[in-house]
């Protein structure tokens, strides 16, 4: 049996599907089996992410609704061959879902797949529910900002009380990943420090990633960030993927601005 | 065996008009409810029966031993009666006379006292009759509504509202704190643990904890 992850954050806009998207990927080219399932039903974006916009054929509700075999339904990405994706409907709305068919779903994807990602929707109504009802974890995505931090934290305390495992009287183990980093805010003092979100959300970090200007062009190539080995974003990904694959990688610490002779002759040619 | 050792109050007086003491009693009732009452001299029938219609506990004509340095208790005289309240209040600790009945209902609340080390989350409510000891923090958009006494040893970052007798909190700049129906200025929670509770319809804080600094 596979481990079923939601990728949560409470607020829209945090980086959720990007997350979901570069980890997907990262964990795929670690050699494990992954399958990332777009949760949010009638917005989807995954797809373009990751650059599979004009394959999609059949759509998670499909599945769901036995009108297809889920094997149809899968699309492998030419990025890895161990990646893959299901979509979800952009047609229907987030009513269609109910618990017994996630549950057949998720159930039938964790067991042919090493990784099931979830990408839930923004919010917290039914829609985010659904997609947390059967999660084993649950990464929680912020931005280094107040409203992102109250509103995840409002997130994990759904999760907390709603999520079958919590009903059953376990619990869902949760990590954070802060995204958009800004080093010289941070430093500055405008920005919340890691230290400071972690002190709110009491729950283990498990990366952080630097504001990368690369991610907006990756988006719209559909090509995740996670393939540039260049990019602090991208490096910041493929280190969170081998984490999640069971690998002991230190924390960098992006928070300290680049300083040295090395980074002012870079600085000089840029 | 088992044994026990504690200390008791005791009122002592020496009866020299029996109607004088009964009406000296009937008047200041409430105060020797708690008191080992002690006489000696004209201790009647009438006397007695009093004392155990009222419920008092009373011993007649024991010498009592004293601890060292204390002298010997005033003897009651029937004469100044006003005066000798006034003395018998001056001497006893005003605040335990006060806080009689508050403390009794402290020890009821202290029955369902209940212990808390999980953080209170954005959009978490904590409805408490008792009294709560919060090991954790509350975050924005967290809240606690409470009965009784409450102490939070983490920041607060919700809104509180407490209706017990006091409560310490740290020095919280972003919470939201209402006490009996008075917000609760934080600019004035400045310690590591600060005390607030209503003295004399006024909101009192004291700090209790300072902050502990290792430079």
């Amino acid at each position: 049996m596979g481990i079923i992850i939601a990728v949560i954050s409470g607020k829209g806009g945090v980086g959720k599907t990007t997350t979901t998207a570069n980890i997907g990927l990262g964990i795929a080219l670690n050699e494990k089996k992954c399958v990332v399932v777009d949760f949010d039903i009638g917005q989807r974006n995954l797809d373009m992410i990751l650059g599979l916009e004009n394959r999609v054929v059949y759509d998670m509700v499909q599945v769901m609704d036995e009108e297809v075999g889920l094997k149809q339904a899968l699309i492998k990405s030419k990025m890895s061959p161990n990646l893959f994706f299901l979509a979800a409907s952009q047609t229907k709305d987030k009513s269609v879902l109910n618990s017994k068919k996630i549950l057949k779903l998720v159930t039938t994807l964790s067991e042919e797949f090493e990784f099931v990602i979830l990408d839930a929707p923004a919010g917290i109504e039914t829609g985010y529910e659904h997609t947390i009802e059967f999660a084993d974890r649950a990464i929680v995505v912020v931005n280094p900002e107040v409203s992102s931090i109250r509103d995840a934290d409002r997130a994990i305390g759904i999760l907390d009380s709603k999520s079958q495992r919590v009903k059953d009287g376990g619990e869902v183990l949760k990590y954070l990943i802060i995204n958009r980093i800004d080093a010289k805010m941070v430093q500055s003092g405008e920005m919340l420090s890691s230290e400071d979100i972690l002190d709110i959300l009491s729950i283990p970090l498990l990366g952080k990633i630097p504001e990368d200007r690369g991610i907006i062009d990756a988006s719209n190539q559909g090509k995740p960030i996670i393939l540039d080995k260049n990019s602090g974003a991208g490096r910041a990904y493929t280190r969170i993927a081998a984490r999640l694959c069971g690998e002991q990688v230190a924390m960098e610490d992006i928070e300290m601005p680049e300083s040295g002779l090395m980074h002012k002759i870079k600085e000089m040619f840029k | 065996m088992q044994t026990k050792q504690y200390s008791v109050k005791v009122f002592e007086a020496i009866i020299t008009n029996e109607d004088e003491f009964i009406s000296f009693f009937d008047k200041n009732y409430v105060f020797f409810t708690s008191h080992l009452i002690s006489i000696s001299g004209l201790v009647s029938e009438k006397i007695t029966n009093y004392l155990d219609e009222k419920n008092l506990k009373y011993i007649v004509n024991v010498e009592l031993p004293r601890s060292k340095g204390r002298q010997t208790a005033p003897t009651y005289i029937p004469e100044n009666i006003p005066e000798e309240i006034e003395k018998i209040k001056a001497e006893l600790p005003v605040e335990e006379i006060k806080l009689q009945e508050p403390m009794e209902e402290a020890a009821m609340a202290r029955d369902n006292l209940r212990v808390i080390d999980t953080l209170v989350r954005s959009g978490q409510e904590l409805k408490i009759k008792g009294d709560l000891l919060l090991l954790n923090r509350v975050n924005s958009g967290g809240s606690i509504d409470i009965d009784g006494n409450l102490i939070i040893t983490q920041i607060v970052e919700g809104s509180i509202r407490c209706r017990g007798n006091f409560m310490m909190l740290k020095a919280s700049a972003k919470a939201n704190i209402v006490f009996h129906d008075v917000e609760v200025d934080n600019s004035y929670l400045k310690e590591r643990l600060n005390r607030v509770e209503l003295k004399n319809n006024e909101i009192k804080i004291t700090p209790v904890l300072k902050e502990t600094s290792w430079e």
